[in-house]
């Protein structure tokens, strides 16, 4: 029986914008919109979801009277993305058999 | 790219792949840390080599430069780090080691300086290896991989040369060590640089 992929990491940019956090301690909203080639509103309701499901922290700042929005992944995301992983992982093994 | 795209199992650890490689890639050392620290002991050391014979009186105090230095250094992390979107916990851990090694000289100086101990200069090139070799191993790094086992090595030699020689010593440590590194990274930073624009 396979491990039903995780709804909120499985779509293009929420899965961009995880893989991203979760290989640096935090990251600014601008790094990720640059890097996921995504727009700014697009990005945000992306970001809103991942942070309603507990997965990512959003702080909002000021840096040099700009506003600064990071990111960081928290523990139940780690988890999850590791969980995602390994779903995919033995998917993919399956097919090769 | 798009929001609610579903892909395939193989597009997602592509994706995954690809993400990851983007985070470790952007960001690019300046090299002007090292460059600075390379420059500042190679004088230092040759002054001194220099002053045996000179006997100049204010040459005496020319190490007091390390200390001058801190300033420029501290507003060279305070605008590297204001240039970086992100924070990596790899930043912390160096973060950690090249603060450690500024105390352990410090500290070191004023052990040598309280017993008058005579030569020390090992002492020091061993230090300097420390952090080289580390920043070096962590970053697959081999300039400063060199540079750190070139500082040990340089260390055993200053063991059996005397004061004003093993002064050559350090100043051929602080090259291999900071300097040469230094060039590699500003190359490569000016290349990134160029591909950025």
């Amino acid at each position: 029986m396979f491990k039903e992929l995780d709804p909120i990491l499985h779509s293009q940019l929420r899965l961009a914008v995880m893989s991203l956090l979760i290989s640096v301690k935090e990251a600014e909203f601008t790094f990720i919109r640059e890097k996921t080639n995504s727009t700014a509103g697009n990005l945000s309701v992306q970001v809103q979801k991942l942070k309603e499901a507990g997965y990512i922290e959003v702080n909002k700042q000021f840096k040099d009277n700009y506003p600064q929005t990071t990111c960081k992944v928290t523990p139940k995301g780690i988890e999850a993305f590791e969980n995602y992983v390994m779903a995919l992982q033995e998917y993919l093994q399956v097919r090769k058999q | 790219m798009q929001d609610e795209k579903q892909l395939t199992e193989a597009e997602s650890l592509q994706l995954i792949t690809s993400m990851i490689s983007k985070a470790k890639n952007d960001y690019v050392d300046t090299g002007i840390a090292a460059l600075m620290w390379g420059s500042i002991i190679t004088l230092c050391a040759i002054a001194t080599f220099c002053n045996y014979w000179w006997n100049i009186r204010w040459l005496d105090n020319i190490w007091w430069l390390t200390a001058i230095a801190l300033i420029p250094q501290l507003i060279i992390s305070y605008s590297e780090r204001k240039r970086k979107k992100f924070k990596t916990y790899y930043d912390e851990a160096m973060g950690g080691i090249w603060l450690s090694f500024a105390i352990t000289l410090f500290l070191l100086t004023y052990y040598t300086n309280l017993y008058n101990i005579p030569n020390p200069n090992s002492l020091f090139i061993i230090v300097y290896g420390i952090p080289t070799f580390a920043t070096g191993f962590s970053r697959r790094f081999t300039p400063m991989i060199i540079g750190g086992i070139a500082c040990w090595i340089f260390a055993i030699a200053a063991m059996y040369v005397r004061f004003p020689y093993s002064m050559l010593l350090t100043a051929a440590a602080a090259q291999l060590a900071w300097f040469i590194p230094g060039l590699i990274l500003r190359k490569r930073y000016r290349k990134a640089k160029g591909q950025h624009v």
